[in-house]
């Protein structure tokens, strides 16, 4: 096949994926009676209007971005990790704990806080690989139903134990993070912070160990064929565990840094009603698993996000309008490869 | 005329599967179809069974030109496919398998009672011993292929195609299911054969079409012709014979002794007491039907499955149960039985399959980061040395045809220039060209004073290449002969079972 | 403790299972052909949403069924199209299914009911409760037995209709034979497509009795997501009863049986919290003990296809 001719199909499929999304959007506005053209405008303006509401995306778009590395990564491997939410919510539940916790503040604390929620998290998801090794319990279903017990424990932390009891009623929530301890932020009065900085890095991190090194290339033959990585000696039972526990790390820092960038502290249902951890999760099928990709995707995905709104805030379309764009674009996306399979067929076909 | 196939041409986009073929089948005859791997045998039967549509051309049956839209169709006009991977569905019972899709009913209800009694009938009218509520599951092949064959009867077929009916089965079993075959004829079916097997042709068949390149090239009588001009007509040219030049000994490279291995679950036994040894310069070969443990014994050697008793020796390394990956490093490289489960991963691209195992290698990694510019030179390099047809090695391993594959499968391991190569299966389903290339590199591999254990179910290749043969039947070395000793008789013989006498 | 297990248990683990042994049934029967469905979750979501959405409307609870049916299978069409016709990945477009259904859901509540959050009537009629004359007469069954919303009956019959079918029928076996080979029952002249569209459809009918059991039967209203990863918790369900129906309903029934305790612990001096993750831990823990391993491999053969 020519390369070229590759390319330009790799490019055309989400392409043509976005602008059914965005006809199926336009069905929606209209139903709900509003201009289309305005709604759109509006939408643009919500995530990309100014300075703010840019900063803005691009601070949204930092969890999902990890959150969807980390999703990314096990996809690679083969394993589908669906527990980047539980995840997440383990990791930022540690972080915040930690950070009040440590008698000192400052960059030790942080690094200190934010390790710990990453490992919390990675083991988590490493113990659902645990469970499928030794138990053949099904990854798919474990790490979905650990996303609620996940959830609710760190419900339970924020509403019993480590409750902040200086505010009363409300939301539960942790303390609030020390001055000293947080995340400084990249454009003063703006969100944005260092959060994205150590997201992009990440990413050309994990583009450049798949592509470039041994343990990327035994994670890529695992996820391609497991009988011909272990025909070949790679150690499945490893690759699968540290695979897994790079992965739930990554939903965890995801977490940590939107405790000490954003919010300063762990409030009940933050992290999870705006499903940071699906929209990754989404992000990472959309772009196939590719580190890079995922995170161009992802930064989309929190456009749509933002954008819509800005769309809530000025017209009376509901934002709900991404999640079905997101959809949309997924179930686009996802019959790419039937194509594929239609072409292989024909070639089996002699 | 029973059935005629008038000009049929089959184009796949720019590929031509079947070019203009004409074919005719009589009442009461065995019409045996041959050609190599891809000379377009199946696609032609597919079509007269209503799983493909001809591009061009016509098909009459009993004088009417009719059109086969689907195996409804064809089953309708009495036509019947066995094919060559039995369509059968494992946890249904024998009675319930031949009746499916016609099955006795009160209403909706099915009336397995009246299934069993009619299969059990239905067996008996052609002679055939089977019980109709044995699980297929748990049946051997010959009988699974009993139950293919009873099905086209029960569906009333007239004309029986059967596509590689001899594959699977132990030279016993051939002979029974030729028998049966005539029987059948007898008994006013008239059947299209299709093999590559030439004995079995010459053993049955009225009439014999041969197909080379989706192209008729004769239609013969067969007992006006003989397996020489049959041959003639499939591959086009003479085939080359590659002489094994005398055998240097050296001293033992594997060793295997006392190796046993029981299924974990059933506790049934799959290798029983295993021994034998492979020595430098030489080419051993592990002759049996498939599934007679050869594959539990490249999983024992290859460090893919444990075994509970015995050892393993490579180089004089005790490597029993060790990893993949420490058996590869003491000097094993291995071309895989299956190479789309074990061999490739399909969708990589040919360098990320051509790498494996060699990635760790010092002139392709340096502290774990990979020098892609010696890769992509090395695999362009082997790539050319072993003739493999692709446009890029960039390009994903599923692009490549069967025989292409093997021939980088093949570059891959015997390029690691090991003292030992386990080949299993090197050539099975490719063409013609790539396995004389193949069987080639086993020959230099030999004569550089490596050791090379084939493991092959095809009798012709373990007689071309080995020194030495060793016969495997149920889990056990049932004989061993040397070279100048060794026959397709007496390997058949304990390939069925039989005595060594 | 005599408050927290007592006979009435087994009436509220009845109520609670229903939802779980339909949208398990409908699991079921496409596991049983082949077809691995994650969208249970987003298929319950929308009938529990039709449901009420029609039943504001037409305030007539019988047609709100039946036109949340009509929506739910006509959903499932489109699953079916991704899954059948364009060979889309099962789990990917699965879980594209249950966001798509989310956001359906959540848009139209938004501009229908002009509500966030969840909707409420006080006029509108839920699904009256059924006192069965001859069961409701027996001692001590009866108040076992009586008293449910009809769709908690209907669910018991499913049970023993899909029983019957895969057992006794001509056209379950050839369910059955599609879900082990499906080019060998190609071969001989099944009509693979139309069975799988027919078991994913079916299992559309049964989501939307699942989730109008949640939004009509249960309670009387819709709030956004209200199926909290219960389509989840019916694949499981399927899953553990290796997709027979007696056992999805063994599986939903213990399921049912948690749920109805864990709304008891909450009258107890323990953390709601706790409570709530019961059903959670409690499938997790069951998947210990049971292993379908048709569908592991069916599983098995769905993701590898993602590879």
């Amino acid at each position: 096949m020519n390369k070229l001719k590759t390319n330009a199909t790799l490019f055309i499929q989400p392409i043509l994926a976005v602008i059914v999304g965005l006809l199926v959007g336009t069905i929606a506005i209209m139903l709900s009676g509003e201009s289309v053209a305005v709604t759109y405008q509006e939408m643009w303006k919500g995530a990309f209007g100014n300075l703010y509401f840019l900063t803005n995306t691009l601070e949204r778009a930092i969890p999902i971005i990890l959150a969807g590395l980390g999703v990314a990564f096990a996809f690679r491997a083969g394993f589908f990790n669906l527990g980047a939410e539980g995840q997440l919510v383990m990791g930022a539940v540690t972080t915040a704990i930690i950070t009040v916790s440590l008698p000192f503040q400052g960059l030790l604390n942080m690094i200190i806080s934010i390790v710990a929620g990453m490992l919390i998290a990675g083991l988590y998801s490493f113990f659902a690989g645990w469970m499928e090794q030794r138990f053949q319990i099904n990854l798919l279903i474990s790490t979905l139903l650990l996303n609620y017990i996940a959830v609710l424990f760190a419900g339970y932390l924020v509403s019993e134990p480590f409750r902040d009891t200086s505010s009363a009623g409300g939301v539960p929530q942790t303390v609030m993070v020390d001055q000293a301890s947080r995340l400084p932020k990249l454009i003063t009065g703006m969100n944005l912070h260092y959060g994205f900085v150590i997201a992009i890095i990440l990413a050309i991190v994990i583009a450049f160990i798949m592509k470039r090194t041994t343990f990327g290339y035994e994670v890529k033959m695992l996820g391609q064929n497991v009988f011909f990585a272990q025909y070949g000696g790679i150690n499945r039972k490893k690759t699968m565990f540290i695979s897994l526990l790079i992965s739930g790390m990554l939903a965890g820092l995801a977490g940590s840094v939107e405790v000490l960038g954003m919010h300063y502290r762990f409030i009940e249902g933050a992290l999870s009603n705006p499903q940071f951890a699906w929209t990754g999760l989404m992000a990472a099928l959309l772009a196939n698993s590719n580190p890079v990709g995922t995170t161009i995707v992802a930064i989309f995905l929190a456009a749509l996000d933002t954008g819509s709104l800005g769309v809530e805030r000025n017209t009376d379309v509901p934002n709900s309008i991404s999640g079905i764009i997101q959809a949309v674009l997924i179930l686009f996306i996802s019959a790419k490869f039937s194509f594929e399979f239609l072409k292989q067929r024909k070639k089996e076909g002699k | 005329m029973l059935l005629e196939l008038k000009g049929i041409t089959k184009k796949y986009g720019d590929f031509t599967a079947n070019d203009h073929i004409d074919f005719s089948l009589n009442k009461q005859e065995i019409h045996a179809i041959v050609g190599e791997n891809g000379a377009g045998k199946t696609t032609l039967m597919r079509m007269l069974y209503g799983m493909e549509k001809p591009t061009s051309g016509e098909i009459v049956i009993a004088g009417k030109s009719k059109t086969i839209d689907n195996p409804n169709d064809a089953i309708a006009l009495g036509i019947g496919m066995v094919h060559q991977h039995f369509m059968l569905f494992p946890p249904f019972t024998i009675a319930e398998n031949v009746v499916f899709h016609h099955e006795p009913r009160k209403s909706w209800r099915y009336d397995r009672k009246k299934a069993a009694e009619e299969v059990s009938q239905l067996a008996k009218k052609f002679g055939m011993n089977i019980d109709p509520l044995q699980i297929v599951g748990d049946a051997p092949v010959g009988i699974q292929q009993r139950v293919e064959i009873l099905k086209v009867l029960y569906q009333g077929a007239d004309v029986i195609i059967l596509d590689e009916p001899t594959a699977v089965l132990t030279p016993l079993e051939v002979k029974d299911l030729l028998a049966s075959l005539r029987e059948l004829v007898k008994m006013g079916k008239s059947i299209i054969l299709i093999t590559h097997k030439l004995n079995e042709v010459m053993a049955v068949s009225d009439r014999v079409t041969v197909l080379r390149d989706g192209k008729v090239t004769g239609t013969l009588e067969t007992r006006e012709t003989n397996p020489e001009e049959l041959s003639r007509l499939m591959v086009g040219r003479e085939l080359k014979n590659n002489p094994l030049p005398e055998k240097v000994k050296g001293k033992e490279v594997l060793s295997i002794k006392n190796v046993s291995m029981t299924d974990k679950d059933s506790g049934k036994s799959l290798l029983e007491n295993i021994s034998f040894q492979v020595q430098q310069g030489e080419i051993v070969g592990i002759a049996g039907v498939s599934g007679n443990g050869q594959s539990e014994l490249i999983q024992a050697i290859t460090g893919l499955a444990s075994v509970q008793n015995g050892s393993v020796t490579l180089n004089g390394t005790e490597l029993t149960n060790q990893s993949v990956k420490q058996i590869r490093e003491a000097g094993l490289a291995h071309i895989p039985e299956d190479r789309y489960l074990w061999g490739a991963a399909k969708e990589a691209s040919l360098v990320d399959n051509m790498m494996m195992t060699d990635y760790v290698k010092q002139e392709f990694q340096k502290s774990g980061v990979l020098k892609l510019k010696n890769i992509r030179k090395y695999v362009t390099d082997s790539i050319k040395k072993f003739n493999v047809k692709t446009t890029s090695i960039d390009t994903s391993a599923q692009f490549l045809s069967g025989g292409n594959l093997q021939k980088l499968i093949a570059a891959r391991e015997i390029q690691k220039n090991t003292p030992f190569l386990l080949a299993a299966e090197p050539t099975r389903g490719v063409d013609i060209g790539a396995m004389e290339f193949i069987h080639e590199q086993l020959i230099e591999k030999r004569n550089n004073g490596d050791a090379v254990l084939l493991i092959s179910s095809e009798l012709s290749e373990i007689l071309a290449l080995s020194d030495r043969v060793l016969v495997m039947y149920e889990g056990k070395i049932a004989g061993e002969f040397e070279r100048n000793e060794a026959s397709e008789e007496k390997l058949s013989i304990l390939m069925a079972g039989g005595r060594n006498e | 403790m005599e408050s927290l297990f007592d006979l009435s248990l087994i009436n509220s683990t009845l109520r609670m299972m229903a939802p779980l042994l339909l949208a398990g049934l409908g699991g079921a029967i496409c596991s049983r052909v082949g077809v691995f469905n994650v969208g249970l979750d987003g298929l319950m979501l929308m009938g529990a949403f039709l449901g009420i959405a029609a039943n504001a409307y037409t305030n007539n609870v019988w047609l709100a069924i039946l036109i949340a049916i009509i929506g739910t299978t006509i959903f499932s069409a489109l699953y079916g199209y991704m899954m059948i016709d364009l060979q889309a990945n099962m789990i990917v477009t699965g879980i594209a299914m249950n966001f798509l259904s989310i956001g359906m859901t959540t848009f139209a509540l938004r501009t229908i009911f002009d509500v966030q959050g969840a909707y409420y009537n006080n006029e509108m009629q839920g699904l009256p409760v059924w006192e069965i004359p001859v069961i409701d007469s027996i001692p001590l069954v009866g108040n076992l037995l009586s008293g449910q919303s009809p769709i908690v009956y209907l669910g018991i019959v499913c049970t023993i209709l899909m029983y019957i079918f895969f057992k006794k029928s001509v056209a379950g076996s050839h369910f059955d034979a599609v879900g082990i080979n499906p080019t060998a029952a190609k071969s001989q002249g099944i009509k693979v497509r139309r069975i799988q569209y027919l078991a994913v459809l079916i299992s559309g009918i049964l989501c939307a009795l699942a989730g109008a059991q949640l939004s009509l039967g249960q309670v009387t209203m819709f709030s956004e997501n209200m199926t909290a990863g219960r389509g989840f918790i019916a694949l499981v369900a399927t899953m553990l009863g290796q997709s027979n129906p007696i056992g999805v309903f063994l599986s939903s029934g213990l399921f049912g049986f948690t749920e109805a305790i864990s709304i008891r612990l909450q009258g107890l001096n323990v953390p709601t919290n706790f409570t709530l993750m019961l059903p959670y831990v409690i499938t997790i823990l069951a998947m210990f003990i049971f292993k379908d391993k048709n569908q592991l491999s069916a599983l098995k053969n769905s993701a590898g296809s993602s590879r």
